[in-house]
């Protein structure tokens, strides 16, 4: 018969490769491949026994699929990780180059970031681009200048009187939003339980929270801060708040929502304009809490 | 010595470049005012079994409605070292520095007619006082 020549003929070819693929190892790519031609195979060698009337109990084939459904199976995620570059392969090869918003289009040059010593030396790397514009950074600088931060386009100031008053209108609807009165309308209609606290006025929770950062700040730097009038007059008003029936009689103004002029208080000061007042107190850097 | 008087320290760090300990102070002294500073040396030395001459106070503030002081302290390892970083306001406390009594009035007319002056003259100026003193 012709098989052992062919046979003998075959082998020192056969042995050659197996060395060449034993010193490179397998690629996944390979090894898919032959495990599917196996998986072919035995699934066609059962159908032939089925169709010829055998049984598969126990048949060595079935074995033989197991373990190569198995390790498919277990190579999967591996297959996912390389999906991205084996897909752009094939475009590659498919279309003959890479496409039009290709991102490994744009990316950086570090030669075009080193000085060019001679304009020749410059038209010989544009010509080696060649591509589209969009490729990369490009320096001619000869020299290291000193770095210059980018000067930011100014823009203009166009805040008109309407729109700053639809702000002003914008704070004392929020102001309104959570007074009092229209707290206690939300209680009144929410479906949420009621919640029981200990009802301090905000400003003085507001001001007590303010003077233990003051008192933690003073302890962990030792040094004593100084308290300008301003806050000063917010400590005597929230101390006053806190011991007087205030909150009793006085509610505070809802006509940002309802609409109606605002009114004040008898014994509450006029609103005044704010004076541009020089900030030079902030000698004290860490103190100052970022709002 | 009062014997209501008492202090607990908090916040107490060791700062071993500056050769001190810190820490803060709560001078407790009920139905009293404030105690003289030189009761608090004495008994912060005892706590820390060093000489009161180098314990430093400051920044004491007492609550309203009294009894209760809050302040600073430090400690250091040595008077050599305390006249080195210690704050001469500080060290006057303790009679350790003397500030220059020098008026006012009389150093500002001097460097304005310093101004005035040019070069080596300027000097000559500053000495001037001394000079005279000398002579005399």
């Amino acid at each position: 018969m012709a098989a052992p020549e062919v046979l003998e003929s075959d082998l020192p070819s056969a042995v050659a490769l197996l060395k060449n693929l034993q010193e490179q190892g397998l690629s996944l790519l390979e090894v898919k491949d032959q495990l599917l031609l196996m998986y072919l195979m035995d699934l066609s060698h059962l159908i032939l026994e089925k169709a010829s009337g055998g049984s598969l109990q126990g048949h060595a084939a079935v074995l033989r699929l197991v373990e190569i459904r198995t390790v498919l199976e277990k190579l999967r995620p591996l297959d996912q990780k390389l999906k991205y570059q084996i897909d752009k392969l094939v475009k590659t090869a498919v279309t003959g180059s890479l496409s039009e918003n290709d991102p490994l289009r744009f990316k950086p040059h570090p030669s075009n970031m080193m000085s060019k010593l001679s304009s020749e030396d410059e038209e010989e790397v544009e010509a080696e681009e060649g591509q589209s514009g969009a490729s990369g950074k490009k320096s001619a600088n000869g020299t290291v200048k000193k770095y210059v931060p980018p000067r930011l386009v100014p823009v203009h100031y166009d805040e008109t009187e309407a729109e700053r008053e639809k702000k002003r209108l914008d704070r004392a609807k929020r102001r309104a939003l959570s007074s009092s009165v229209i707290r206690e309308l939300k209680e009144q209609y929410s479906d949420a339980p009621e919640e029981i606290r200990d009802a301090r006025h905000p400003h003085v929770t507001r001001q007590s929270q303010e003077d233990q950062h003051r008192i933690n700040y003073e302890e962990s730097m030792m040094v004593r801060l100084s308290v300008s009038k301003r806050e000063k007059g917010r400590r005597k008003r929230a101390n006053v708040m806190s011991s007087q029936l205030h909150s009793l009689t006085h509610f505070s103004d809802i006509s940002a929502l309802t609409g109606g002029t605002p009114h004040l208080d008898e014994d509450q000061n006029p609103i005044k304009k704010r004076k541009k007042i020089p900030k030079n107190s902030r000698k004290k850097k860490g103190f100052r809490r970022r709002r | 010595m009062n014997d209501t008087l008492t202090i607990w320290t908090k916040k107490f760090m060791t700062n071993r470049s500056l050769q001190w300990k810190q820490m803060v102070m709560d001078v407790l002294h009920p139905g009293k005012a404030m105690v003289p500073e030189t009761e608090i040396w004495e008994k912060l030395a005892k706590m820390y079994k060093v000489t009161p001459d180098v314990t430093f106070l400051f920044g004491f503030r007492t609550h309203f409605s009294g009894g209760k002081t809050i302040g600073f302290g430090m400690i250091y390892d040595s008077l050599d070292y305390t006249k080195e970083n210690e704050p001469k306001h500080r060290l006057a406390r303790h009679g350790l520095y003397e500030k220059k009594e020098t008026s006012r009035k009389q150093q500002k007319e001097l460097k304005n007619r310093m101004k005035k002056a040019r070069g080596l003259q300027r000097p000559m100026l500053c000495c001037q006082k001394e000079r005279l003193q000398i002579h005399r």
